[in-house]
């Protein structure tokens, strides 16, 4: 699936993270931007969540940032859940 | 300790309601900020359960401003919780936002994910945060780079509102001393001639000359963004101007010298314009010290004036001609180019708002 629209997620809190995902052209594939307080350590566990859901999602044309502060990984797969479905336009973000 | 962020609510205010503008003001005022609702398009507030303000933040454009948080809920994540509400809402719109604050407040919008890209002591830096960033900007100027074989490479940053025959002999001069001139075009639409407008008036007049890439400015050459004091109308260099003009030039040192290999700047003497004045001082004390000298052009004068002195083309003596209807009166200042656009309908309307207008630019 493609992102229709410029989507965010998350917070920029302590063990939190933010997503943002915008719209790529076609067949432009996947650009993703991870950068965590604790990659050094999580960093490999947390590019594999995130490519996971990606591929559940079969997510594709997708420009993705992700500034993470240590967040656990219920919490990732939670925000980059709410993320893509912003992003397909099914979820509506709860701040207006 | 204050409780956890559950016990925060979020509220937008409505500024033009005489209650909530006293409100963030008396707030901010406690905290040494001056708030001008001028300069701000929308603001958000940040309270607790007991009624107590915790924190706000606002925004004009795609900027961030007047974030501020009273000293007891510092501990709190109530500053994480306004940059996001802001971020969130703006790179809806936008594709990225920046941030101007004091240099020691810096480290907690790093903290957040921003990522600086200037600091002029010590007043600003300037840092920004979203989908694009500066290295989208050196791309773009990577996917424009001639390869040379000797050093000679130039840069220039024009405006050209509108273009005229000083421009155009500065832009000529600066391709006969150089292997390549890369013209940077200003991209905000702030001036009384558009972007569009002012590039294909470029593009027309100099399109005789093969080594001269045009580039557009972007959010970091002389944008509103980072330069928000060019286009103002300012009658003395102050220290805001001086420092958004240190600001600009330092981008301009770290990010588009590297990547295009410059090492010559040109400029037209400035006698006119306190903020170009400025710019053109913030330039000399700064890019040398980056390998770029700075080549300081006398303007091209045409004839003489009334009183005697070189009559120098300057595109605001064009601008004050249009708004006097002597538009014959300054024939000799345009090229062909912006002449036969100023003779035709298509100027019409932007001829009518120039008249209208009482702005610098």
């Amino acid at each position: 699936m493609k992102p229709k629209i410029a989507a965010q997620s998350g917070t920029f809190e302590s063990s939190d993270v933010i997503f943002l995902i915008e719209p790529l052209p076609d067949n432009s594939g996947r650009k993703l931007e991870i950068s965590s307080t604790v990659m050094q350590q999580f960093g490999a566990n947390f590019n594999r969540i995130v490519l996971e859901m990606l591929d559940q999602y079969e997510m594709t044309d997708i420009h993705l940032i992700a500034k993470d502060k240590g967040a656990l990984e219920p919490t990732i797969k939670a925000r980059l859940e709410t993320a893509i479905k912003r992003s397909l336009d099914e979820q509506e973000g709860t701040l207006k | 300790m204050t409780f956890e962020d559950t016990d925060f609510r979020q509220e937008t205010l409505d500024l033009d309601n005489p209650f909530d503008l006293k409100l963030v003001k008396d707030f901010l005022a406690g905290l040494g900020f001056e708030f001008d609702p001028v300069e701000v398009e929308c603001t958000m507030i940040v309270y607790n359960l007991k009624g107590e303000l915790v924190g706000t933040g606002s925004h004009l454009g795609r900027i961030l401003k007047y974030v501020a948080v009273a000293p007891k809920f510092r501990d709190t994540t109530a500053f994480a919780l306004i940059v996001t509400y802001m971020t969130e809402k703006l790179l809806k719109i936008y594709k990225h936002t920046f941030v101007f604050t004091r240099p020691e407040n810096s480290v907690r919008f790093r903290g957040l994910g921003f990522t600086e890209i200037a600091t002029a002591e010590p007043l600003y830096a300037l840092l920004e945060f979203g989908f694009e960033s500066i290295f989208t900007f050196q791309d773009y100027l990577k996917a424009l780079l001639v390869p040379v074989k000797t050093e000679n490479v130039a840069a220039m940053v024009v405006n050209c509102n509108p273009f005229t025959n000083g421009h155009k002999f500065l832009i000529e001069k600066a391709a006969s001393e150089n292997e390549i001139l890369y013209l940077f075009v200003v991209e905000e639409d702030r001036s009384a001639f558009p972007f569009a407008v002012r590039w294909e008036l470029i593009r027309k007049g100099i399109a005789h000359l093969k080594n001269v890439v045009m580039i557009k400015g972007g959010m970091y050459i002389v944008s509103g963004a980072i330069f928000p004091s060019y286009f103002l109308k300012h009658e003395a260099i102050n220290d805001v101007m001086q420092k958004q003009a240190e600001l600009d030039v330092k981008t301009f040192a770290n990010y588009v010298v590297p990547v295009l290999g410059i090492k010559k700047r040109y400029v037209g003497t400035e006698n006119y314009c306190k903020v170009t004045g400025a710019y053109n001082l913030a330039m000399k004390a700064i890019l040398p010290s980056f390998g770029v000298e700075v080549i300081e052009v006398t303007r091209k004068a045409s004839g003489s004036g009334d009183d005697n002195l070189p009559d120098y083309i300057s595109a605001s003596k064009v601008r004050k001609a249009i708004k006097h209807d002597q538009l014959e009166s300054i024939v000799d200042f345009l090229p062909d180019s912006t002449r036969e656009f100023l003779f035709s309908d298509a100027s019409l309307e932007i001829r009518q708002k120039i008249k209208a207008g009482t702005g610098r630019h």
